[in-house]
């Protein structure tokens, strides 16, 4: 039959300077006997030490599935079809985005092109984040925002430069933004290459493993356009036509301003946890077998994305409660 | 227990497989040409492999990575790769370095009386066959595809956000028209009468423009993306993968708009991945996306044979000699067949 194996794919993203260079080289030089291609960016720094880098211009498309933030990036679907029929089998595949580059076009290229999703997989975004610099670059660039709700891991880089008071101020920020990303306090992104690596954090079994760590927000210094979070949890069953018809409308309505989502779901009448995450409008849903018997069966919901308080995210949760 | 595997019936080899030659290179086949009675046929290690029948076939190293294009240009076979090599290679083995772009992909070939032409990365290079220097035509994204007319008139250049159709004027200026469909534009191609410009895009769509008038139209309710579609028997018909029959527009009088397809099926409900004409006859080979090849006859649809049984892995490559009477299939594992197409 078809063989299903399906290469990773590791998206390193990160303002200008962060040390998204470093990283790529540090997992480069570190793995050695793995056959990595990298797909980098033209006016990307140089000096990548691999003998498969393939330059790439961020092309993003739009697609034509009447979904109007439906955008991907047209040079990795051809970049990756052409990998694809390499003679040697690659472990992974790593894509570095430029310092400027919204996240999402890359990761819904893994939910809307066929060929791309059967032959590879996305990973996890992994961002780098400068410890020095990210407080004024969340002020002022809106990528380097997404950027970090984007991510499923963040390395808070360079913090040998930063006192600890002020790396406190960081991480809470980023907490503020994305929640359910795991944070990783290095210089010169030095982490263990586990846990930025094979991580699977987009398939619908980790959604089950990573618990969100929301931290009291305090409300002060906040704009109209931050990226924001908010959770809800209801341990009543829902109302499976209620939610679909609510979760659908708000995806379709408002998919532009809400980035991602994640949540486990208990449904009246069913018996299976129902596990779903979504980037924009595109969704990626599934029973994921019985609750387990040690667990209280509950529902919750997370978003990340703009302009979220003006949703009425708690009130049409509610209202999917079952009777 | 033990399984004694041959109590199992084996799969019925098809008389085609029984008396052609299969081989299992293990690297996917990326194109295949045909010149002459010869056919050339590109793989994933930069290979080529060079069939004609009461011949061993040859084998030549020409790219350092995957052979992503290929095309014809008289008794030679031109070849582009990911190494950024475009290269010109003869039957008998010779080849020779047309261009290098280093770290670029040379993405797209195709040539016409002579003159080449190949693309890399969102410009296309165009080499008359009197200059020794090539012409740089620029576009604004990454090239989809490109297609000469069948007079060599016309350079088609499939692009995001369209076509862009280049053409000499008569003091040998190159001039350039657009025609706009929003969405990305994969392969393209010219009706063999010149009539119509078809483009494959990335949604699952064919767009098609009527060049008389600039009439444009869709051609959709495919399953999925359309990766090979050819005319057959001149503009009679376009033969189309991308769903589990082969999709065939009726393009004679006045065109398919407002006509059905006629939906060749096939048994086992796979993807069709490669369509390749049939010369001179309103009949297709049909690859499918579990290595099985059918040739049928487009308006008779009982009058189907299977030519290649299942392999489990995507047909990518069909092609068939000039003279009709010998095929070579290969799909994306690197399972080959080349065999006869008559009974003795």
């Amino acid at each position: 039959m078809e063989n299903k194996h399906q290469v990773p794919v590791t998206v390193l993203t990160g303002f200008l300077g962060a040390g998204k260079t470093t990283l790529l080289n540090r997992i480069l030089t570190e793995q050695h006997g793995q056959k990595y291609a990298v797909i980098v960016n033209e006016f990307g720094e140089q000096g990548i030490d691999n003998d498969l880098v393939v330059d790439a211009d961020e092309e993003v498309f739009e697609m034509n599935n009447g979904c109007i933030c439906c955008t991907v990036r047209g040079d990795l679907i051809r970049i990756l079809s052409g990998l694809m029929k390499r003679a040697d089998k690659l472990d992974a595949i790593i894509v570095e985005t430029t310092g400027l580059a919204d996240p999402a076009p890359v990761a819904q290229t893994f939910f809307v092109d066929q060929d791309v999703a059967n032959k590879t997989k996305l990973d996890a975004i992994v961002t780098v984040a400068d410890a020095v610099h990210l407080s004024s670059q969340i002020e002022d660039h809106h990528e380097a925002e997404e950027q970090i709700a984007f991510g499923d891991v963040i390395l808070l880089n360079k913090i040998d430069l930063v006192k600890d008071e002020n790396i406190d101020v960081v991480t809470k920020r980023i907490r503020k933004i994305n929640p359910f990303a795991k944070i990783i306090k290095t210089t010169k992104c030095g982490a263990p290459l586990k846990e930025i690596l094979n991580l699977d954090a987009f398939s619908l079994k980790r959604i089950l493993e990573v618990e969100p760590d929301f931290l009291e927000s305090d409300h002060d210094h906040e704009h109209d356009d931050d990226v924001t979070s908010l959770s809800f949890v209801s341990d009543k069953p829902l109302d499976m036509e209620k939610f679909q018809n609510w979760f659908g409308k708000l995806l379709q309505t408002k998919g532009q301003d809400i980035m991602r989502t994640k949540g486990i779901l208990d449904f009246k009448g069913e018996n299976d946890r129902y596990v779903f995450q979504g980037v924009h409008m595109l969704m990626d849903a599934s029973p994921m077998g019985k609750w387990p018997d040690d667990k209280e069966r509950s529902s919750r919901l997370v978003f990340i994305g703009r302009n979220l308080e003006t949703m009425n995210l708690k009130e049409g949760f509610e209202a999917c409660k079952s009777e | 227990m033990t399984t004694d595997l041959n109590q199992f019936p084996q799969l019925d080899k098809t008389k085609f497989e029984q008396r052609g030659i299969q081989l299992e290179i293990g690297v996917p086949v990326t194109c295949a040409v045909s010149i002459g009675n010869y056919i050339a046929a590109g793989f994933g290690d930069g290979t080529i492999r060079i069939f004609s029948s009461g011949e061993k076939h040859k084998t030549l190293k020409a790219h350092k990575g995957v052979i992503l294009c290929m095309a014809k240009d008289g008794d030679n076979i031109l070849t582009g790769g990911d190494d950024g090599y475009f290269l010109k290679i003869s039957l008998n083995g010779e080849i020779n370095e047309v261009t290098n772009f280093g770290s670029r992909w040379v993405d797209h070939v195709a040539a016409h009386n002579g003159n080449l032409v190949c693309s890399s990365g969102k410009v296309v290079y165009y080499w008359d066959k009197n200059k020794k220097e090539p012409k740089s035509l620029n576009h604004d994204s990454t090239i989809g595809g490109l297609a000469f007319d069948a007079k060599g008139r016309r350079l088609a250049v499939s692009r995001y956000g369209g076509v862009t159709v280049w053409k000499k004027d008569y003091s040998n200026k190159w001039k350039s028209t657009k025609l706009n469909w929003k969405g990305s534009h994969n392969k393209v191609s010219f009706s063999p009468d010149g009539k119509y410009l078809v483009t494959s895009m990335q949604e699952n769509v064919l767009r098609c423009w009527r060049l008389k008038d600039k009439l444009d139209f869709a051609m959709s309710g495919y399953g999925s993306k359309v990766k090979s579609f050819a005319f057959i028997d001149d503009t009679s018909y376009l033969a189309t993968s991308g769903a589990i029959d082969a999709i065939c527009w009726p393009f004679d009088g006045e065109g398919p708009m407002g006509r059905e397809p006629i939906c060749l099926p096939y048994i086992g409900n796979k993807q069709v991945t490669f369509i390749e004409p049939f010369p001179d006859e309103k009949a297709i080979f049909a690859g499918l996306s579990d290595g099985s090849v059918f040739l049928s006859q487009i308006e008779n649809e009982n009058n189907t044979i299977i030519i290649r049984s299942f392999t489990g892995s995507e047909v990518s490559a069909i092609a068939m000699t000039d003279d009709k009477s010998s095929i070579f299939i290969g799909d994306m594992s690197g399972n080959t067949l080349w065999t006869s197409i008559w009974d003795q």
